[in-house]
């Protein structure tokens, strides 16, 4: 018998942010066999659930690990639905590259921003960690990204986003792309030392800083 | 008194004539390549030969003004001991971990135990020998890499954080076993002639982990090791918790350290109130310590002071290209300042 749609985009809610991936796996079969819509399921189902854990780990309710778990079982869900995406389906993501700056492995809080902007709709090419600098500028002029986001956990690779912005300039492009940067010793003031568009100190907050940006972009 | 004196005197929260200035080694890096020239001897090569890491760490307390030695200059010697790859880096960046030893909690069995008669474990040993014969008064750090950090150093972070949800029981199994042999370790380091142990945990930030798995997976692996090379070895320690230690209240206080040293977002005030029975120590920003005038940060290292942190010692690893001249600018207040340490 089949449940109601509501039923079910519950259960993926649910799912995703009490960190019951096998939940998630049954409802989002579920709404396979039901024949329910599932870019439905995943924007009002799944991808919800992930933007409640991230409101949980904003009232440091939730911690890494706990957004972690929350996100293997949104990106479960994903994959058992996106076979069943219908043509149409696809809208125009804004595009972001993000990674990890040259020298620095840390890339706990980088991970964090990226499943978080998976969530909120984003298109993320994730380079990764200790990423040479000259990469952010080439990716982002390949994909069209409009977003960069930089990030590192050390004093020592800090100046190494100066120098992706500087890059910018000298190709001339330094408009066409968005600039943020977070981690552990950055902030605002950094920021605006050397001149990057935003700055966040957590992963809902850059996702906050993202849209603002783009925002201004569309204005 | 000499410095061997003072720190000690100052751990063990009695009179001393003045706070300590210090660099404890490790993740705490103390090395800059202007020493590196003046010692000749680099990173990565003082990595992995014991006269070049004694002649580098010596370079750092005599030219630099740090008032302790330390060894290593990296987190990465037990990881690379237990199984891990590891690259030494170069003589701008620490070395690091480029493959994890294992791939899933239920593998620990691969894990090898550190033998401290071999590689770099051996290398830290022997290094401390040589600074115990070259610099009998200065005060040897050992520094050891945190049990959280060092299981994520084995382990993906991402598969060990979700495992201490999903499958805690394994994760304590791995957590006892890092312990196990970070005691190991220890005990070269000690029987070699350490002073005091340093362990800083990067990866157990209370904010990365949250107040409960912090009381959960952090502080009872780092209390066995402190409590361990205190009753065992009559060696103090000093812990360094990274990121802002205000979300973990008052568990500060069950670090059972003689020291807690803390991130520069932290001020002393607040360490003291949240851990009053603690030598505090800290913290003044690595940034200002690279980018500063030297005149500007020994009136920063004398403001910490006046609060009356214990220790002054920068709050993080420094960076490698941190001028000796900015180095020298904090011991400056160090020597100018004399509080006696108040506990």
């Amino acid at each position: 018998m089949t449940r109601e749609r509501g039923d079910i985009l519950k259960d993926l809610m649910d799912g995703v942010f009490l960190m019951n991936e096998e939940l998630v796996i049954k409802a989002a079969n579920e709404i396979v066999a039901a024949g329910y819509d599932a870019y439905d399921a995943i924007n009002n189902g799944l991808i919800a659930g992930m933007n409640q854990a991230g409101v949980l780990f904003d009232k440091e309710e939730y911690f890494v690990p706990e957004l972690l778990i929350c996100s293997d079982a949104m990106y479960a869900g994903i994959e058992i639905l996106r076979p069943h995406l219908k043509v149409g389906d696809a809208r125009v993501k804004h595009k972001v590259v993000i990674g990890v700056v040259e020298g620095d492995t840390h890339d706990i809080g980088k991970n964090l921003v990226k499943i978080m902007m998976d969530a909120a709709g984003f298109e993320v090419h994730d380079l990764g960690r200790n990423v040479p600098l000259a990469s952010f500028v080439e990716k982002a002029k390949e994909v069209g990204a409009e977003l960069i986001c930089l990030s590192t956990l050390m004093t020592t690779t800090m100046d190494g986003m100066a120098t992706v912005i500087e890059m910018l300039k000298e190709e001339g492009i330094r408009d066409a792309h968005k600039v943020i940067i977070g981690g552990g010793p950055i902030s605002q003031a950094f920021a605006n030392k050397i001149g990057a568009d935003g700055y966040a100190d957590n992963a809902a907050g850059a996702i906050r800083v993202a849209n603002s940006l783009l925002a201004k972009v569309a204005a | 008194m000499n410095e061997k004196e003072r720190l000690l005197s100052t751990l063990g929260g009695r009179h001393a004539d003045r706070a300590p200035f210090i660099c404890p080694g490790g993740m705490m890096n103390m090395a800059v390549t202007e020493l590196m020239d003046a010692a000749e001897s680099s990173w990565p090569e003082a990595h992995s030969d014991p006269e070049k890491m004694a002649r580098l760490t010596l370079a750092a307390n005599r030219l630099g003004g740090i008032e302790n030695t330390g060894v290593p200059f990296c987190m990465t010697v037990e990881a690379e001991a237990m199984g891990a790859q590891v690259s030494l880096g170069s003589r701008g960046n620490e070395p690091r971990v480029t493959e994890y030893a294992i791939g899933r909690l239920d593998e620990i069995a691969r894990l090898r135990p550190i033998d401290p008669g071999k590689g770099r474990a051996k290398v830290c040993a022997d290094a401390i020998r040589i600074l115990k014969k070259e610099a009998p008064e200065t005060p040897v750090i050992a520094n050891l890499t945190g049990p959280v950090s060092l299981a994520s150093s084995l382990i993906d972070p991402l598969v060990f954080y979700k495992g201490l949800i999903t499958d805690s029981q394994k994760a304590h199994k791995l957590m006892e076993l890092v312990t196990e042999n970070l005691i190991r370790f220890g005990d070269a380091l000690a029987e070699a002639g350490a002073d005091v142990i340093c362990i800083a945990d990067p990866s157990a930030s209370g904010e990365i982990l949250g107040k409960k798995a912090f009381a959960e997976f952090a502080i009872p692996y780092i209390n066995i090791l402190v409590n361990y090379f205190r009753e065992e070895h009559g060696i103090p320690s000093i812990v360094h918790i990274c990121g802002d230690v205000r979300c973990l209240g008052s568990l500060l206080s069950e670090i059972a350290s003689e020291s807690i040293s803390v991130d520069a977002m932290v001020s002393i005030n607040t360490l003291k109130e949240l851990a009053p029975a603690k030598v505090s120590m800290g913290n003044v920003s690595t940034y200002l310590l690279e980018k500063g005038a030297p005149d500007d940060i020994t009136k920063h290292g004398e403001r910490c002071l006046r609060i009356g942190v214990d220790i002054l010692a920068p709050a993080c690893g420094i960076s490698p290209i941190t001028p000796v001249v900015n180095i020298k600018g904090l011991s400056r207040a160090a020597l100018e300042v004399h509080t006696p340490v108040a506990l």
